[in-house]
């Protein structure tokens, strides 16, 4: 039995999404929290980017959770690079105990899994779920230097630029979201470890940091509290609640082309859904809101076309949040992918219309493929994993 | 589920495909158009220095074109360039010089030894390895031929 119900309500306390501009002009653009100018945001490198994505997405989640930084039992996070790099960095800021994670770009549902089971269990209070993925760090990890002149394959994926966290917690939300300020993520925080030198460094560049900031896009900035897709200063009708989930298993159906990572990914979807559906019997129909990690297009048509030998029709509003990401004017052909993809979007775009009581029942199933730079030129296939959480959506 | 053949083939025959007609000819006029330029900077070459013989006035045709190449790459501009044109950019001599900058721009931040000093040739490696060797070959076989 891989499908498991909660017990308890473990509920969403908050989610805080930080991206980049590529991802700020996609189709979510008014959705995350903080939009960036810039993907490198006064740092040396894109892997240190990406971990101050990810150490502020959470300390953005836990100050918008109306929580300190020790009411947080355990953190939960991860991301594409080696040894978790970016994670283990950002985590070094908080008093916290950490738990590093890997499941490619599936490391959210993991998260959120096995989040939500500790606090079902009664292990932790409160748990922050996070992942982080930067299109200049997964290119070079995985592919090649970003200045070389080559072709992007048609099947191939952009790598989100983006992190994003959850707050999972025992005790349920507040009915406000409390206030984030840009001095609240741009700061110099307690917790952060640097020798003198580097600190005086880092707080002449806050200035500079905070122009980073586009303050047309970012839903903290006061002037855009009256956006559609704004969840501060106003009451929430509804709250968001974990459920339960299925924990998938891996599956190789032989696919070796690391420019199609969508195939290789469909077929654990695929298991995931199925097992799910018939471990927990439920219909399809019983849902109001299917959301796949990150498919791509042609993955989101490769695992229709697996459900539909078995039986099962999607409906027309399941979602792949990876095909949806980005327009088509935006060229990034299958369309997102990465361990920010199905983060950044379910801590924007789907936990808002939970908690405006749009959804009410919802699958979420991120999906990852799991290969290194060195296993395609081992000759080795691309195995792919999928895991399913569901969230209920409740009134106040 | 499925069978692993029934997929595979499925995936291969459905997957989609690079515009086979518009690649190509984009990557034809590119590529025609980047050696018009290194053959105009050639008859330049020959203009301004009259005694030059027609080798030296290659080599000088090269260097001058590795280096429009070097510059292109550090201004970010070759890799728009051969996301349209692809094998017309990649194969000239400006494309190796992009494989060469490029990884020593992007492993500038790991320090100048062990970033760009030995990640520079992460790509033009092979293409070294196999030059050297087929010269080594050709000229073996012609000392004893010739």
């Amino acid at each position: 039995m891989r499908t498991f119900r909660l017990k308890n309500p473990v509920y969403i306390k908050s989610g805080f999404t930080i991206v980049g501009p590529k991802e700020g002009d996609g189709n979510f653009g008014d959705c995350f929290d903080i939009v960036l100018h810039d993907d490198l945001w006064c740092e040396k490198s894109y892997e240190k980017c990406e971990s101050k994505l990810q150490r502020d997405a959470i300390a953005g989640a836990i100050k918008k959770a109306g929580l300190e930084r020790n009411d947080i039992d355990i953190m939960m996070g991860g991301d594409l690079l080696n040894e978790l790099s970016s994670t283990s960095l950002a985590a070094r800021n908080f008093p916290c105990a950490f738990l590093g994670l890997y499941n490619a770009c599936s490391t959210f549902g993991e998260a959120m899994i096995v989040g939500s089971m500790l606090i079902d269990g009664g292990f932790a209070k409160n748990i922050t779920c996070s992942t982080s993925s930067h299109y200049s760090s997964a290119e070079r990890q995985y592919r090649f230097p970003l200045e070389l002149g080559n072709q992007r394959q048609p099947t191939a994926q952009w790598t989100v630029t983006g992190a994003g966290c959850t707050v999972l917690s025992a005790e349920a939300p507040l009915r406000e979201n409390s206030r984030v300020y840009e001095d609240d993520i741009v700061s110099v925080d307690e917790g952060m470890q640097l020798d003198e030198k580097e600190l005086e460094k880092y707080k002449k560049s806050i200035e500079k940091q905070k122009k980073v900031i586009n303050i047309d896009k970012s839903n903290i900035i006061e002037d855009n509290f009256s956006r559609e897709y704004n969840d501060y200063m106003k009451p929430l009708s509804h709250y968001a609640v974990v459920t339960g989930g299925t924990i998938g298993r891996v599956i190789d159906l032989g696919i070796d082309d690391e420019a199609n990572m969508g195939s290789c990914m469909a077929p654990a979807a695929a298991d995931t859904i199925l097992t799910h559906l018939t471990e927990s019997g439920m219909d399809p129909s019983d849902y109001d809101g299917i959301f796949t990690g990150d498919l791509g297009r042609f993955g989101k048509a490769n695992l229709e076309y697996l459900l539909s030998r078995e039986g099962i029709t999607l409906p027309t509003y399941y979602m792949d949040t990876g095909a949806s990401y980005f327009t088509p004017e935006q060229k990034t052909f299958q369309g997102g992918s990465g361990a920010g993809c199905v983060n950044t979007v379910f801590n924007s775009y789907i936990l808002k219309r939970l908690q405006r009581g749009e959804l009410k029942r919802i699958l979420v199933v991120p999906t990852g493929a799991l290969l290194n730079k060195d296993t395609p030129l081992q000759k080795e296939t691309i195995p792919g994993i999928a895991h399913a959480f569901t969230v209920e959506s409740r009134e106040f | 589920m499925i069978e692993r053949k029934e997929y595979q083939d499925y995936v291969s025959q459905n997957a989609p495909k690079s515009p086979m007609l518009r690649t190509l000819v984009a990557a034809f006029l590119v590529g025609g158009i980047i050696c018009c330029v290194g053959e105009g900077i050639g008859d330049i070459i020959k203009l301004i220095f009259k005694e030059m013989s027609e080798k030296d006035v290659a080599t000088w045709e090269s260097c001058v074109m590795i280096f429009l190449g070097s510059v292109l790459t550090a201004l970010g501009l070759y890799d728009k360039l051969g996301h349209y044109a692809g094998g017309g950019s990649i194969i000239p001599i400006t494309g190796f010089a992009n494989s060469v900058v490029s990884p020593a721009m992007e492993y500038n931040r790991e320090g100048v030894f062990f970033g760009i000093c030995a990640k520079m040739f992460v790509i033009a490696g092979p293409i070294i390895v196999f030059g050297v060797t087929v010269s080594f070959l050709i000229g073996f076989i012609s000392y004893f031929v010739v």
